[in-house]
């Protein structure tokens, strides 16, 4: 069952049938799109789940109900998840939470992608002094695993949405630096770089009009992956209770709560924790297929 | 190689200075003062100028700064404000605890996720096999480790009663036998250490090795697939070698390289999982003295952590990087 085999045998090719051949082009469509198709509906569910949470969580969630203090899920009818030590509804809270979540995991993208990509471009491209005093301070934060970045900075300036989004955007910065480096010192080997020049390009106009647009999609397919990693790490924050602080729900910080409950009311850390995981899940699966749409060596498949 | 391995010494220098630099001052710009943390807010002006006088912090940045890198250097990261004794006596202690950690995790990680990645790069195109690994490694790389932990927790150590809930196990206890030579006099008192030991290790060691492994078997998933679609790997087939001839004898001894490279991410991984996991399983550790240092306003405590953290993976990075050339004489350094 191996590639090289099946690609290398003409005639294996050749006594296809035209109906298997069909057959096998659309299992690859399915192949192809159907984990994307998923993801981005998860990913897209997400969204929506928290830029419309006030109409669709049932409850506030501040509110506290006396007569459903830590109740399971189902509990006086009207608790679907459950609720906590206060008497907040669960299903409400954990919608609330995938704003913090959502609001960090996108924003610290956008903030490491418009400050990493740019610094790598012009590394890449102009080379010398320059390539290097950029790569060194890269390399500098990158010794730290992005948590533990993350972590210094947001103690330091203490945990509120914006301070969130600032420290794990410094911590994903380099790694957008790094891949937008090895992206335009590709392009800038390019005939059509040479062409745009001997057309009397200046320098920002080539990086702005040609490397940019040309390392684009690469980009992107690895910021959605790192959507996926700003998300996680924003969720381990709140959990070391370094996050936003309660009574804000964060899918982290619920979870943090509720650890001290496990004992009698499991069902606070198992939902926060599972919207952790579905959010991470759902940009891990489109930043993953759109990789591999673009990942040559896969494509033959 | 030995100019080589010079420069790359050198240019690691800066980078444990740049690093240490990053975190000295992101721990004095920290709202809250250590003096306060420490007594309370009923603590009289004189009592905590008094306090602040004896740890050091009233004298000017610039001379703390230029103490803490000098002091660094020579491995002295000074004294715990809470606790008072040596930073370094601490993390001598917690550091064992970590270690078997990472080992323990990186066990399990290796066992199921070198498997998966080499079968689902193997059989990538059998729809039936491939995609429930790739699903598998998928649902790893998103689950949060704490999370996973707690979902440990609540199932073997609350419902089946077969883990403890929090410690570690007496490891010093089992270190400190092993110097005696006591395991050698009292062999059941030894094992019975080590047991405990290795019970309190069992739901960490499986939270952070499943997550782990996830990663481990997409690295060596797209490793293999490298290796797989090389010429050599090509010719052995052309001149009639068996699927596994091909596979053991040559794909899998020229995954070496790209295995150091794993080793080289996973070491930085697992550290910070390890920051999670011992304090979802209140564990003892570098990574909950961290947490708990950064908690307690103790600054030497979090900058000693966070430098040997730090250190830990600026060299097993380097090492990493010498390793390339003995294991692939084709890679030299200038």
């Amino acid at each position: 069952m191996a590639i090289a085999r099946d690609v290398a045998s003409p005639e294996l090719t050749a006594d296809r049938t035209a109906d298997e051949a069909r057959r096998r082009a659309l299992g690859r469509m399915l192949r192809r799109y159907v984990p994307i198709a998923i993801g981005a509906a998860m990913a897209l569910a997400m969204v929506v789940m928290a830029a419309a949470a006030p109409w669709i969580a049932p409850m506030s969630p501040s509110a506290q109900f006396a007569d459903a203090v830590l109740k399971g899920p189902g509990a006086q009818d009207r608790h679907v998840l459950g609720t906590d030590e206060f008497g907040r509804d669960i299903y409400s809270r954990v919608i609330w939470g995938a704003r913090v979540s959502l609001q960090v995991g996108l924003a610290s993208v956008i903030f490491a992608f418009a400050l990493g990509v740019p610094l790598g471009i012009l590394a890449g491209f102009q080379g010398r002094r320059t390539e290097t005093i950029i790569m060194r301070a890269s390399d500098m934060l990158q010794a730290f695993p992005t948590l533990l970045l993350a972590l210094i900075i947001v103690t330091a300036m203490g945990g509120t949405l914006g301070n969130e989004i600032l420290a794990i955007g410094i911590a994903l910065t380099p790694n957008f630096a790094r891949l937008a480096r090895s992206l335009s010192l590709t392009i800038r080997e390019q005939d059509y770089i040479l062409a745009a020049r001997a057309l009397g390009s200046g320098q920002l106009r080539l990086m702005a009009r040609h490397v940019f647009p040309n390392a684009l999609y690469a980009l992107v397919v690895v910021g959605t992956l790192y959507i996926a990693t700003a998300i996680r790490t924003e969720a381990s924050l709140s959990f070391l209770g370094l996050g936003i602080p309660p009574p804000t729900p964060s899918w982290g910080n619920i979870l943090s709560e509720g650890r001290q409950y496990i004992k009698c009311c499991p069902w606070i850390t198992t939902f926060s924790g599972l919207a952790i995981m579905l959010a991470v899940l759902a940009f891990n699966l489109v930043g993953d297929s759109l990789r591999d749409l673009l990942d040559p060596r896969l494509k033959g498949e | 190689m030995i100019s080589y391995v010079l420069r790359r010494l050198l240019v690691a220098i800066p980078m444990l200075l740049g690093a240490m630099s990053i975190v000295f001052f992101a721990m004095r710009v920290l709202p809250g003062d250590p003096c306060v943390a420490m007594m309370g807010d009923q603590a009289t002006t004189e009592a905590l100028a008094d306090c602040t006088k004896n740890l050091g912090l009233n004298r000017p940045l610039p001379v703390q700064y230029a103490d803490y890198i000098w002091r660094s250097i020579r491995f002295d990261f000074g004294n715990s404000f809470r606790q008072g004794y040596p930073v370094n006596e601490y993390i001598g202690r917690m550091f064992p605890h970590t270690l078997i950690l990472v080992l323990a995790a990186a066990v399990v990680a290796a066992l199921v996720g070198v498997p998966i990645g080499i079968i689902s790069a193997l059989k990538r195109r059998n729809p039936l096999i491939d995609y429930p690994l790739r699903i598998f490694a998928l649902l790893g790389l998103s689950m949060p480790v704490f999370w996973l932990g707690i979902l440990l927790l609540i199932f073997f150590s609350l419902r089946l009663d077969l883990f403890p809930l929090i410690g570690g196990g007496d490891l010093d206890g089992v270190m400190a036998m092993i110097r005696s030579g006591e395991f050698l006099t009292q062999p059941r008192d030894f094992l019975a250490a080590v047991g405990d030991v290795l019970h309190h290790l069992t739901l960490p060691a499986l939270a952070l090795g499943f997550t782990l492994a996830a990663t481990v078997s997409r690295l060596s998933r797209s490793a293999m697939l490298e290796v797989i679609s090389q010429d050599y790997i090509r010719t052995a087939r052309a001149k009639g070698q068996g699927e596994r001839a091909v596979v053991y004898k040559h794909a899998l001894r020229n995954m070496m390289v790209p295995l150091l490279t794993i080793i080289g991410l996973f070491v930085a991984i697992a550290l910070t999982g390890t920051v999670l996991t011992e304090t979802v399983f209140t564990r003892p550790g570098l990574g909950k003295m961290l947490v708990d240092a950064i908690g307690a306003r103790d600054y030497p405590l979090a900058q000693g952590a966070i430098t040997v953290f730090t250190m830990i993976i600026i060299t097993v990075n380097l090492g990493v990087d010498m390793l390339y050339a003995v294991v692939d004489p084709r890679i030299t350094y200038r």
